[in-house]
C-alpha cells in the first residue's frame, strides 16, 4: 500500500521543531541558486545568438541596397557602356603589350648589341609609328565611350538626387511638417527617354567597329618584323592576341543587343556580386562595387604565409618540447612561448612597420638571394611581411595545442614501441605523431582560425591595397600588397555614413568572417571527435 | 685526455643514430628559432622604447612622459640652435619672443616651425583609458564567467544541453576580434544608444574573454578533490554551503591566475574597442568635467592599444615620432608582459602548492 493514504488516515504527528524552508515561487533557496548559476551558463549561447542577431540586423539590407545599386547601374545606362569600355580597355592592354615589346627590344640593343640608347630608337622608329597607329585606331571609341560616360553619369546622379529629396520628404512627413514635405518636389526620372540618346548611338557604334574591325585586319598584317630575333614570338604571339581581340567584337555586339535597361536584377545577383565580386570599388563617380574576392584572397595568402612559418616552427617545438627536450628545458621553453601569446598584436604590428618591413627588403637585396620569386620587393609592407608576423601570433596557438594532443597519446603506445626495438626518432614519426595527428590538425586549424580574424596586423603591415595579386609571375604574388577582410572593416567603418549601402557592405563581410570562424572552429572540433585514439 | 672507455656493450655509430641526432637537431633549431624570434621584437622594442620611459638623472623615470596628455611637438631652428617644443611650451615660448621684441621695438620674428602631432607630451589619458577598460571589463566577465563555470562544473550532469552550451563556448572562443567590434557596436552603440563609452567597450570585452574566464574557471573547479565536497554534504551542508565554502575557496587562486592570462588579452586587443570605446584623442580625463555620475560611464577614452595604433599608422617615422611610438609600445608591453609573466609564475607555484 503506498504510504500516502496510509498518512491521510492517520492523524498528522505533531513536532517540537518545525522547519520552515524559505521558497520563493515554488523553489528553495538551493534551486534558486541552482537556476541562477544555470542561467548564466547560457551566457555563451546567448552570445552567440545576439552576435548573428545584431550582425544580421545591421547588414542584411546590404542585398537589398547593392540590388537597387545593380538596378540603377543597369537603368542608367552604366552597365551599357561599360560593355564599349571593356572593349576599349582590352585595347589598352594591347598597347601595353607593344609598349613592353618596345622596352625589352632596347634593353636587348642596349646591352646584347652595344647600341647607345639614341640609336636604338633610331632602329624602332618604324616600331614606334607602328604602335602610334594601333593606339590611334582605337580614337572614335574612345571619344564615344568618354561621351556616354558623360551621360550616363548625369542620368545616375539626377536619380541620386532624386532619392536624397525623396528621403527629404519622407524624414519632414515623420517629423509632421506635412506643408513643407509636400512642398519638396521630385520629379521621377524617365529612364526610358533619358537614356535614348545613348541607345541612338547604336548604329553609329556599329559601323564604327566594322572599321575598326577592318583597320585591326589590316594592322595585324602589318605588324613590323621583330626588331631583334629573340622577340620573334614575342610578336606572334601579339598577333594572335589581336586577331582574338577582333574576334571577340560579335559576342560584344551581341550583348549589347540583348541589353535591355528595363530587364530587372534578381536578388541573387546581388548575392553574387558579393561574394564573387572581383572589385571592392566605393565613393567612385562611375560604380561602386562591393565584391569580397580579393579580400578574402588577400585574407587567405597572408594565412598560407604565416601558416607556412608556423606549421613547421609550431609543430617541431611541440615535438621537441613533448618528446625530446630535458625537463629543465620544457620548464624553460613552454613559459616562454606562452608569453609570446601575450605580445598584444597592436605592437607586432608596429614592428612590422618599423622594423621588419624594412629589414626584409634590405635582406630582399642581397645579391645571392636574387632566385627567390618576387625578390627584390617593391613594397616594404606586403603580404609576406604581414603573413610573418601572424607566424609569429599562430606559433603559440599551435604549438599549445598540439603539445596538449601529443601529451594525451597513451604511454603505452610508446612503451611498446620500445619494446619492439625502435628507436627513439622512429617512434617519434611512426607511432606519437601518427597517435596525435588528429589533434594536431586541430591545432593547425585553430591556428588558421587565430590568424584569419587577426586585424591589428594585417591593417599595419599588409600595405592595404584593394586589389587581386596578379599571379601571373607565380609566387612574387606573395610580396605584393594586399587589403584583406578584417582590415577593410577596421579601416573603413570609422569613416562610413551609418546605414549607408557601404557601411552595411562591411557589416555584411563581419557576417562572412563570423561563419567562417565558426565554420574553422566546427570542423576543428570535428577532427578531433572523430580521430581521436580511446585510451583504454 | 684519455680516450673514451671502450667495452663490448658499447653502442656502434650507425646511420640511425646519426640521423636520429640530425633530426633531433632540427626539431630543436625549431623551437629554439620560436623563441629567438619573440626575444628579437622584444628586445627591439625594450631597447629602443627604453629611452623614452626612462632617464639617466633622477628620478630615473620620465615623469611627463607618464603623467600628462599628448601634444603636438614643434621642431624649429631658433637663434641657430635646434628646438622643440610641446605645443603648450611652444605658445609660451612665442608670446616671451613677441613680447621681447616689442620691448625692443623690433617687429615679432616669425618662428617656421615643423609640427608632429602626439609627439610630444606623454600617454597619461592612454594608460588611465585601459586600466579602466580591463578593471570594468574583467568585473564583468569574471561574475558571469564564475557563475557559468560553478554550474558547468557542479550542477549540470551530461545532457545534450550541456553539450550544446559547451560547444557554444568552444565556438565563442574563436570568434574574430573585429566580428565582436562590429557586434558591439551594432548592439551597445546603435541599438542601445550607448554610443562610443566605457560602458559598450566593457560589455564588448568581456564577451570577448569569456570562454577563457569559464574554461580557466571550470579547470581550476574540477581540480578540487570530489572528498571536499562529499565530506560537506555529509555533515548536513547543503549544495550552495558546500560550494561556498568547501570548494570557492580552493578554487579561487586558480580562478584568478588563469584569468589573468584573459586580462592580458583585454588590454592587448585593440579591434574591439576601435569602434566602442576608444577615441583617438580626448583632452579631458575621465573624471574631468562630469555633469552627473552617471555620465562616466557614457563617455569614451583614450586607450594604449589604439594610440599605438593611430601613432604608428597616422604620423611618419622619424626622429622625433619615434620617441612616442616606441615609448608607448614599450609601456604597452611592458604592463601586458608584466600581467603575463605574474599569471604564469603565479600558477606555477600554484601548481605545487595545493596537494590533495
Amino acid at each position: 500500500m503506498p504510504p500516502e493514504t496510509n498518512s491521510a488516515a492517520l492523524p498528522s504527528p505533531t513536532f517540537n521543531i518545525v522547519k520552515r524552508r524559505l521558497s520563493f515561487f515554488g523553489l528553495t533557496l538551493d534551486e534558486c541558486i541552482q537556476v541562477f548559476f544555470g542561467g548564466n551558463a547560457f551566457v555563451a549561447v546567448v552570445i552567440l545568438g545576439l552576435i548573428t542577431y545584431f550582425l544580421f540586423r545591421e547588414g542584411a539590407e546590404f542585398f537589398g541596397q547593392n540590388r537597387q545599386n545593380l538596378t540603377v547601374y543597369r537603368q542608367a545606362g552604366l552597365e551599357y557602356v561599360d560593355f564599349m569600355r571593356r572593349q576599349e580597355q582590352a585595347h589598352t592592354a594591347l598597347t601595353r603589350d607593344l609598349f613592353e615589346l618596345r622596352m625589352r627590344a632596347v634593353s636587348d640593343m642596349t646591352t646584347r648589341q652595344g647600341l647607345t640608347l639614341a640609336e636604338a630608337n633610331q632602329r624602332l622608329a618604324s616600331f614606334d609609328d607602328y604602335a602610334g597607329r594601333f593606339d590611334d585606331a582605337i580614337g572614335p571609341l574612345r571619344g564615344m565611350v568618354a561621351d556616354l560616360t558623360e551621360v550616363a553619369t548625369a542620368i545616375k546622379t539626377k536619380f541620386n538626387i532624386n532619392q536624397d529629396k525623396l528621403e527629404e520628404r519622407e524624414q519632414l512627413q515623420s517629423a509632421g511638417r506635412t506643408v513643407e514635405a509636400n512642398a519638396v518636389k521630385v520629379e521621377p526620372v524617365d529612364f526610358a527617354s533619358e537614356i535614348a540618346p545613348i541607345l541612338a548611338t547604336r548604329d553609329a557604334y556599329l559601323e564604327n567597329n566594322r572599321v575598326l574591325a577592318a583597320e585591326f585586319a589590316k594592322l595585324v598584317e602589318q605588324v613590323p618584323a621583330a626588331p631583334t630575333p629573340k622577340l620573334q614570338g614575342a610578336v606572334e604571339r601579339f598577333k594572335v592576341k589581336v586577331k582574338a581581340y577582333v574576334a571577340t567584337f560579335p559576342s560584344i555586339e551581341a550583348e549589347m543587343a540583348a541589353w535591355d535597361f528595363r530587364k530587372s536584377v534578381p536578388l541573387w545577383k546581388a548575392f553574387s556580386a558579393f561574394i564573387f565580386g572581383r572589385q571592392w570599388l566605393t565613393a567612385s563617380f562611375w560604380q561602386d562595387w562591393y565584391g569580397v574576392v580579393p579580400l578574402f584572397v588577400g585574407s587567405l595568402m597572408v594565412s598560407m604565409v604565416a601558416l607556412f612559418l608556423a606549421i613547421p616552427l609550431g609543430v617541431g617545438a611541440a615535438v621537441y618540447v613533448n618528446q625530446i627536450a630535458s625537463l629543465r628545458e620544457q620548464r624553460f621553453i613552454k613559459p616562454c612561448i606562452e608569453f609570446i601569446s601575450a605580445f598584444p598584436s597592436v605592437v607586432l604590428g608596429f614592428f612590422g612597420i618599423a622594423v621588419l618591413g624594412e629589414a626584409l627588403r634590405a635582406l630582399s637585396q642581397v645579391t645571392w638571394l636574387q632566385w627567390l620569386p618576387g625578390f627584390p620587393i617593391a613594397e616594404r609592407l606586403n603580404a609576406l611581411t604581414a603573413g610573418c608576423l601572424l607566424g609569429l601570433i599562430a606559433i603559440p596557438t599551435i604549438f599549445t595545442l598540439a603539445e596538449d594532443a601529443l601529451q594525451n597519446v597513451p604511454r603505452a603506445f610508446k612503451e611498446a614501441s620500445y619494446a619492439l626495438g625502435a628507436t627513439r626518432l622512429q617512434t617519434i614519426t611512426k607511432i606519437v605523431v601518427p597517435a596525435g595527428l588528429s589533434g594536431i590538425i586541430s591545432a593547425i586549424l585553430l591556428g588558421l582560425g587565430r590568424v584569419i580574424g587577426e586585424t591589428m596586423v594585417v591593417l599595419l603591415c599588409a600595405g592595404n591595397r584593394i586589389a587581386i595579386p596578379d599571379f601571373t609571375e607565380g609566387l612574387s604574388a606573395f610580396v605584393q600588397p594586399v587589403h584583406t577582410m578584417t582590415g577593410i572593416v577596421a579601416q573603413e567603418m570609422g569613416e562610413v555614413v551609418r546605414g549607408g549601402i557601404h557601411y552595411r557592405a562591411l557589416f555584411v563581410v563581419g557576417i562572412f568572417l563570423f561563419f567562417l570562424s565558426l565554420g574553422i572552429n566546427f570542423l576543428a572540433q570535428k577532427i578531433v571527435r572523430r580521430y581521436r585514439i580511446s585510451i583504454g | 685526455m684519455s680516450a673514451p672507455a671502450t667495452h663490448l656493450f658499447q653502442a656502434k655509430p650507425s646511420f640511425a643514430r646519426t640521423a636520429e641526432k640530425g633530426v633531433f637537431w632540427l626539431f630543436r633549431s625549431a623551437a629554439y628559432l620560436v623563441l629567438l624570434c619573440g626575444a628579437l621584437v622584444f628586445a627591439d622594442i625594450v631597447i629602443k622604447g627604453a629611452p623614452a620611459v626612462f632617464t639617466t638623472t633622477f628620478p630615473f623615470v620620465n615623469t611627463v612622459f607618464l603623467t600628462e596628455a599628448p601634444e603636438s611637438l614643434y621642431v624649429f631652428e631658433h637663434e641657430g640652435a635646434k628646438r622643440e617644443m610641446g605645443d603648450r611650451e611652444f605658445r609660451a615660448f612665442r608670446e616671451q619672443e613677441a613680447a621681447k621684441a616689442a620691448a625692443q621695438g623690433r617687429k615679432a620674428p616669425e618662428i617656421k616651425a615643423t609640427s608632429f602631432v602626439y609627439s610630444a607630451g606623454g600617454i597619461f589619458p592612454c594608460i588611465v583609458g585601459t586600466v579602466l577598460l580591463v578593471v570594468g571589463s574583467m568585473t564583468i566577465a569574471l561574475t558571469l564567467g564564475v557563475a557559468s563555470a560553478i554550474y558547468l562544473s557542479e550542477y549540470a550532469r551530461q545532457s545534450p544541453l550541456v553539450s550544446f552550451i559547451r560547444l557554444a563556448i568552444l565556438n565563442l572562443a574563436g570568434v574574430p576580434s573585429i566580428v565582436f567590434g562590429l557586434f558591439g557596436m551594432g548592439m551597445f552603440v546603435i541599438f542601445l544608444e550607448w554610443n562610443v563609452s566605457l560602458l559598450a567597450g566593457w560589455f564588448t570585452l568581456a564577451f570577448m574573454v569569456l570562454p577563457v574566464v569559464i574554461t580557466a574557471s571550470e579547470e581550476s573547479l574540477k581540480s578540487v578533490p570530489k572528498g571536499f565536497r562529499e565530506g560537506s554534504l555529509a555533515l548536513g551542508a547543503t549544495k550552495w554551503q558546500t560550494i561556498r565554502k568547501a570548494v570557492l575557496p580552493y578554487a579561487l587562486p586558480g580562478i584568478l591566475t588563469s584569468s589573468i592570462l584573459g586580462i592580458a588579452r583585454v588590454a592587448g586587443e585593440t579591434a574591439p574597442i576601435m569602434f566602442t570605446a576608444a577615441y583617438v584623442v580626448r583632452d579631458k580625463l575621465p573624471w574631468e568635467g562630469l555633469q552627473h555620475a552617471g555620465d562616466f560611464f557614457f563617455q569614451g577614452v583614450m586607450a594604449l592599444p589604439y594610440h599605438i595604433y593611430v601613432v604608428s599608422s597616422k604620423i611618419p617615422q622619424n626622429e622625433y615620432t619615434e620617441r612616442v611610438q616606441y615609448g608607448t609600445a614599450f609601456v604597452f608591453l611592458f604592463i601586458v608582459a608584466l600581467i603575463a609573466a605574474t599569471s604564469i609564475a603565479l600558477r606555477n607555484k600554484l601548481r605545487g602548492r595545493y596537494k590533495w
